[in-house]
């Protein structure tokens, strides 16, 4: 009886003392992490390093798992139970997400130190209403010209670069079927478009002149024209370009332009069209942190969703020749290696011409895709100055659809 | 008219006999559908009311044992020596007793709000509140229980009627042995339809009902558990789609269903004539390697088709083979527009979907070539009937006889075929102004409003809408088909 | 194939002179011979250009299959390079093994399962009349009418509360193929339906229970539909794409053939995994390819009795 006595003051012991340590000692445990297919093996490795840079986070493990950034949006808001406690994805998904409750609202001494580092475009695409929600991890979001340097010699008009190609045979890919890419006419000719949003996700207010501003009906003229050249195709990707002679794209493509384009690799701005730069939307890439339960483990989240997003992370993901991401740190940012890099100098250049993506609700996406859609079939090929006007007025109807009354 | 007279009708004549008949009968079948609705109240109630009689009388003319029954099920059944049927009773009420104290009673409870605990924070640690989701799908769930509790124990009580009266009338009972022996022979129907019918039970008609539930309340991205609640609105969800204010649903919600329809009707009478004519083609006398042609065409049956629907996508492309070739041909200055204007991405995807169902449809018509009776032919020869007369008078009434209801189901299946338009075109292209695209059936914009836009209640407005427009076009074309179908002529 | 011979030749030939067989003069049989001969050809003609069509594309995609010069998408059809890269990838460097072993393994289960469960149902519709057959049958008519989408995001949940998705989400798979297989009855019920019932009652009256009726007289009859049903059970999760990915979660390793190879072409962080995605769809098509056109008799078989019987 005596013995049992002690036993059961032991274990009553050693529960307390456990539970005493567990209030106390960092989270052990998996946190789940999602992020691209090819930056998988790096953010395995850049755990590891935090871990042994965080000794108190030691015991995490962590379940790295390839889920592409369109698509980890798409599952968190399925069931943000079962999604990723990291999770990379683009910005314009960052209001869906914070409605739907899949992000936690960063910890104050993170947001002053992410606002600190990363460039002013990038936390305000990680904000919504007054409250950032994401670390962000690129500023490459945005597309510019590359080109094959044996077929465009001249990149400075539009025109130029559609008759360089026409006259080799060759396509100029440039995607107008996208809200993200055939804004680069609306805002190249000065025309606005942006959202109001409030803390909780939702759109209260939409600003623009697009059925206003006779430039709009400019720009819509402008891509009318385009698409009527027989060197041009709405597409954006590189791999999936046939016969390049320049396309309109991002930096992720920058290693599959190097392999298809080889020696006549070239990347610059995107040219001037009717007398107007191409403007367009620098956008940014965001790591976000679900809501949790459990204190500790949202503790050793926000720390290792701090260190993934980092300036020593952002100079790895830039460096590794898969990814060749390009930071939103402005350290890094500043580093020789970023500023000699072909793609990313030519979309530095672009982003003088930029604006920094805000938030756009899908009404928007889907309204500008048929827009482009509706380019591409040649149904305004013969519509009169009023009649494009009728036509952006139903534009921002549409882009109207899921502002809240 | 009797059926043989019927049979040697020209097509026209039978289809003007049909409408005739149908619209003769028109008024007596509307009526006795009013009717029989009726009648099905009246003897839901009658029968109601006769149930709870017999149970009362049960409980009173019964012995103790079945007395006890009434609260502890089973132990009538146990007493009597009726032992596997007791012991499944008890068993039954015991797992739906903790069932409902441990898990579903909660759920229930909150059946009529969804849940009103809000999601709240303490601190930087999120507190769910109520999931109104889970309390929707585990609220349906107790209820199914409930009632499949209510059968059984209604069961129990009427086992011990029986079993008093068997043995009032000095009969022996069946016992355990006689019951599993019973389920490989006399029952054995149970035996095979348990399982099925249970995983039809929960895996599909739990989800549906789950789903129409789900068109009354606002479950959409603004209100999506665990952390917003969502909670009944009763109409509101249809009023919006057939409104053509704000979200301006109406418009999308027509433009895709005339779609759908005009798709489903080239998709099913396209491949089936085509397809019929392959069969006939291959099947001719005098035309060799039948076996070689059919194995080829067979290869799109096959071939999974998200690897040769996804391919022939790219096939067609702007920039694709198809374009390109031609291009380099010279034949065509620039890209044809297959997948960026409206009408030529739906003629395209009606011509692909031929090369997909062809193969199925010269398969079903190579079957029914072969058992049309020889005789039939030979003696149509005889009359000195010629090939388009045999076409039209034997062969074609016969594969259209027996081919009835495949034709509608294909038919149905067409109006959901997700997998053409989904690899081919997603959709696309969009209409400016509209929710959906060109190509959008309505199955496919029910995906997109699924998945994409996590629109629940309108995707499950639109799933109601799918079904009703099926059980029409069901219900009309059953009532022009050829000759009732009577099961029991075919044995 | 025997069956060939009894084939009644079904005659299309447009002839406008309708002329009656008895009162055909020699001439005018030759002529009708040339005629027939002319018919002949155009139809070879038409079957030919036919098969060409129907192969193309997979001649084209087994081509991009060996193309090892890029990944891409090209414009022209034969490879510059030819080469196993494509191969050697799915085999070496990709979840593609694993992914074709979840779905052989989905497929096998469900084939068996399912095809036990619909053959069940559909012999007991046939051949046993009890309460609520009809009641049944008019159910599951209803059912079919729902577009099965909508259940997608419960069934989810279902099998979530089950431990059945993301690692879990083969067995899940299986469990769902598998539940609701007592749907599919028609086909295999209309060829239950053609064998007699006189076979049946007098192995009743020779004292055999139902289960034996079923065991050794029925079984051995309905080889044809039980392979049909076999066939169609293995093949549909082959190219199940939606419902796996929602299943599966995110999680790589369970993925079957259909997620895994879709996320290669369309999504964004798969740039030039084109011709790995015609490898893909090569190996995954072989198997099944094999398979329905050795058993292809069968097939026919099936879908007639259903067609006729549905």
């Amino acid at each position: 009886m005596k013995k049992f006595l002690s036993m059961v003051l032991c274990l009553i012991m050693a529960l307390s003392l456990c539970s005493v340590a567990g209030a106390e000692a960092a989270y052990a445990g998996e946190i789940k992490v999602w992020v691209a297919d090819n930056a998988v093996e790096l953010t395995k490795t850049l755990i590891e390093q935090f871990k042994t840079e965080h000794p108190e986070y030691a015991g995490i493990t962590a379940l790295v798992e390839a889920v592409g950034e369109g698509d980890a949006a798409n599952k968190m808001i399925v069931d943000v139970d079962a999604g990723a406690d990291i999770f990379g994805f683009a910005q314009d998904q960052l209001t869906r997400l914070v409605a739907a409750g899949a992000l936690i609202d960063m910890l104050p001494e993170n947001a002053a130190i992410v606002a600190a580092e990363n460039d002013a475009g990038a936390v305000a695409a990680a904000t919504v209403g007054e409250v950032v929600y994401a670390y962000p991890i690129t500023s490459d979001n945005g597309y510019f010209l590359y080109y094959d340097k044996s077929v465009v010699t001249d990149t400075t008009t539009l025109e130029a670069v559609l008759a360089a190609c026409e006259s080799a045979g060759k396509n100029l890919y440039f995607q107008i079927n996208s809200g993200w890419y055939n804004a680069s006419f609306f805002f190249g000719a000065g025309c606005t478009l942006t959202y109001d949003t409030n803390d909780q996700g939702q759109y209260t207010a939409i600003n623009t002149d697009y059925d206003t501003n006779p430039a709009a009906v400019t720009a819509l003229k402008s891509m009318i024209k385009m698409a009527k050249s027989p060197a041009y195709v709405n597409g954006s990707s590189v791999p999936n370009a046939t016969n390049i002679g320049a396309v309109v794209s991002g930096a992720w493509d920058a290693d599959a332009a190097q392999t298809a384009l080889g020696e006549n690799y070239a990347a610059t701005k995107l040219p001037t069209v009717d007398g107007y730069q191409l403007g367009g939307f620098g956008g940014f890439k965001l790591l976000g942190v679900k809501p949790q339960t459990d204190e500790a483990k949202l503790t050793a989240c926000d720390a290792l969703a701090l260190y993934l997003s980092s300036e020593k992370a952002q100079i790895a993901r830039f460096e590794e020749k898969a990814l060749q991401w390009g930071p939103s740190n402005l350290k890094a940012q500043s580093s020789d290696a970023v500023k000699n890099n072909i793609a990313l100098s030519a979309l530095a250049q672009q982003l003088n011409f930029a604006v920094p993506q805000g938030q756009y609700p899908g009404c928007y996406w889907s309204a500008t895709e048929a827009l482009g859609d509706q380019i591409l079939s040649g149904m305004y090929n013969e519509y009169t100055d009023d009649q494009l006007k009728q036509v952006l007025v139903d534009l921002v109807k549409s882009c109207s659809a899921d502002v809240i009354q | 008219m009797t059926d043989l007279e019927y049979f040697k009708l020209s097509k026209p004549a039978k289809m003007w006999h049909n409408l005739l008949t149908s619209l003769r009968n028109l008024p007596k079948s509307v009526l006795g559908k009013i009717k029989s609705f009726f009648m099905f109240f009246v003897h839901l109630f009658v029968g109601f009311f006769n149930e709870i009689k017999d149970i009362v009388l049960t409980y009173k003319n019964g012995d103790w044992k079945t007395r006890v029954s009434f609260t502890v099920m089973g132990f009538g059944s146990c007493a009597r020596g009726q032992w596997l049927r007791g012991l499944l009773f008890f068993a039954f009420q015991t797992v739906f007793n903790l069932y409902i104290i441990f898990f579903g009673g909660a759920y229930l409870a909150k059946f009529n709000t969804l849940g009103t605990v809000a999601t709240t924070r303490k601190g930087r640690v999120t507190v769910y509140g109520d999931n109104s989701f889970l309390i929707l799908l585990y609220g349906i769930l107790t209820i199914f229980f409930v009632l499949a509790f209510i059968y059984t124990w209604r069961m129990n009580v009427k086992q011990n009627k029986l079993a008093e009266e068997v043995l009032k009338a000095g009969k022996k009972l069946k016992y355990a042995k006689d019951d599993i022996s019973g389920l490989l022979d006399s029952q054995f129907h149970k035996t095979l339809m348990a399982l099925p019918t249970l995983g039809i039970f929960v895996f599909t008609v739990l989800p549906i009902i789950f789903m129409i539930l789900v068109a009354f309340t606002n479950y959409d991205a603004n209100h999506q558990s665990p952390t917003n609640l969502f909670t009944w609105v009763g109409l509101q969800n249809f009023r919006d789609l057939f409104s053509t204010a704000n979200a301006n649903y109406a418009n999308s919600f027509g433009q895709v269903l005339l779609w759908t329809l005009i798709w489903a009707f080239f998709a099913t009478f396209l491949n089936y004539f085509l397809g019929m004519l392959v069969a006939i083609m291959i099947n001719k006398k005098g035309i060799k390697l039948k076996k070689m042609w059919r194995t080829i065409l067979v290869m799109t049956i096959a071939i999974p088709q998200f690897v040769s629907l996804l391919y022939v996508s790219k096939m067609f492309a702007a920039d694709g083979l198809v374009n390109s070739y031609l291009m380099r041909w010279g034949w065509i200055e620039r890209p044809l527009p297959f997948w960026t204007d409206p009408a030529w991405a739906q003629i395209t995807v009606i011509i692909i979907n031929i090369w997909i169902g062809i193969p199925y449809l010269m398969l079903i018509a190579t079957g029914i070539l072969m058992n049309i009776p020889a005789d039939l032919y030979e003696s149509a020869r005889i009359d000195g009937a010629n090939a388009v007369q045999t076409y039209g008078k034997i062969t074609l009434p016969y594969m259209l006889f027996v081919t009835g209801p495949y034709l509608l189901t294909s038919f149905i299946g067409n109006i959901n075929n997700f997998n053409v338009i989904f690899l081919l075109t997603q959709g696309k292209p969009d209409v400016l102004g509209n929710k959906a695209g060109a190509t959008d059936l309505l199955i496919t914009w029910l995906y997109s409003l699924t998945v994409e836009d996590t629109n629940y209640k309108m995707a499950a407005c639109i799933g109601i809408i799918v079904f009703v427009v099926c059980a029409a076009i069901s219900l009309v074309v059953y009532n022009f088909m050829p000759s009732v179908k009577n099961e029991e002529d075919f044995q | 194939m025997k069956k060939e011979n009894q084939i009644p030749e079904v005659d299309i030939v447009v002839d406008h002179e309708a002329g009656v067989i008895r009162e055909v003069k020699p001439e005018k049989l030759r002529s009708k011979k040339g005629h027939e001969r002319r018919v002949n050809t155009s139809i070879y003609v038409l079957l030919t250009v036919m098969s060409i069509i129907w192969l193309a594309p997979f001649v084209f995609l087994v081509l991009q299959s060996f193309r090892c010069e890029s990944g891409g998408q090209v414009n022209y059809l034969l490879p510059k390079q030819w080469g196993l890269d494509n191969y050697v990838f799915l085999f070496t460097e990709s979840n593609f093994p694993r992914w074709f072993m979840n779905t052989l393994t989905i497929g096998l289960v469900v084939a068996v399962v399912q095809t036990v469960i619909q053959l069940s149902v559909s012999y007991t519709l046939s051949r046993m009349r009890f309460r609520g057959r009809k009641l049944f049958m008019k159910a599951v008519l209803v059912l079919g009418m729902f577009p099965g989408f909508l259940t997608m995001i419960c069934l989810y949940f279902l099998l979530k509360q089950l431990g059945m998705t993301q690692a879990g989400a083969i067995p899940g798979l299986i469990l769902i193929y598998v539940a609701s297989s007592g749907m599919g009855y028609h086909i295999s019920k209309g060829f239950f339906d053609t064998i007699p019932k006189s076979l049946d009652e007098s192995a009743r009256i020779d004292g055999a229970t139902r289960f034996q009726v079923f065991l050794k007289i029925i079984m051995p009859l309905a080889k044809p539909i039980v392979i049909y049903t076999i066939l169609m059970a293995f093949m549909a999760p082959w190219g199940d794409y939606v419902f796996a990915s929602y299943v599966a979660f995110g999680k790589a390793s369970s993925y079957n053939v259909a997620v895994g190879l879709y996320q290669w072409v369309n999504t964004n962080d798969f740039q030039g995994y084109f011709t790995r995605f015609c490898a893909g769809g090569v190996i995954v098509a072989i198997p099944i390819t094999a398979l329905l056109l050795a058993l292809q008799k069968y097939y026919v078989e099936g879908v007639t009795g259903g067609t006729v019987k549905g």
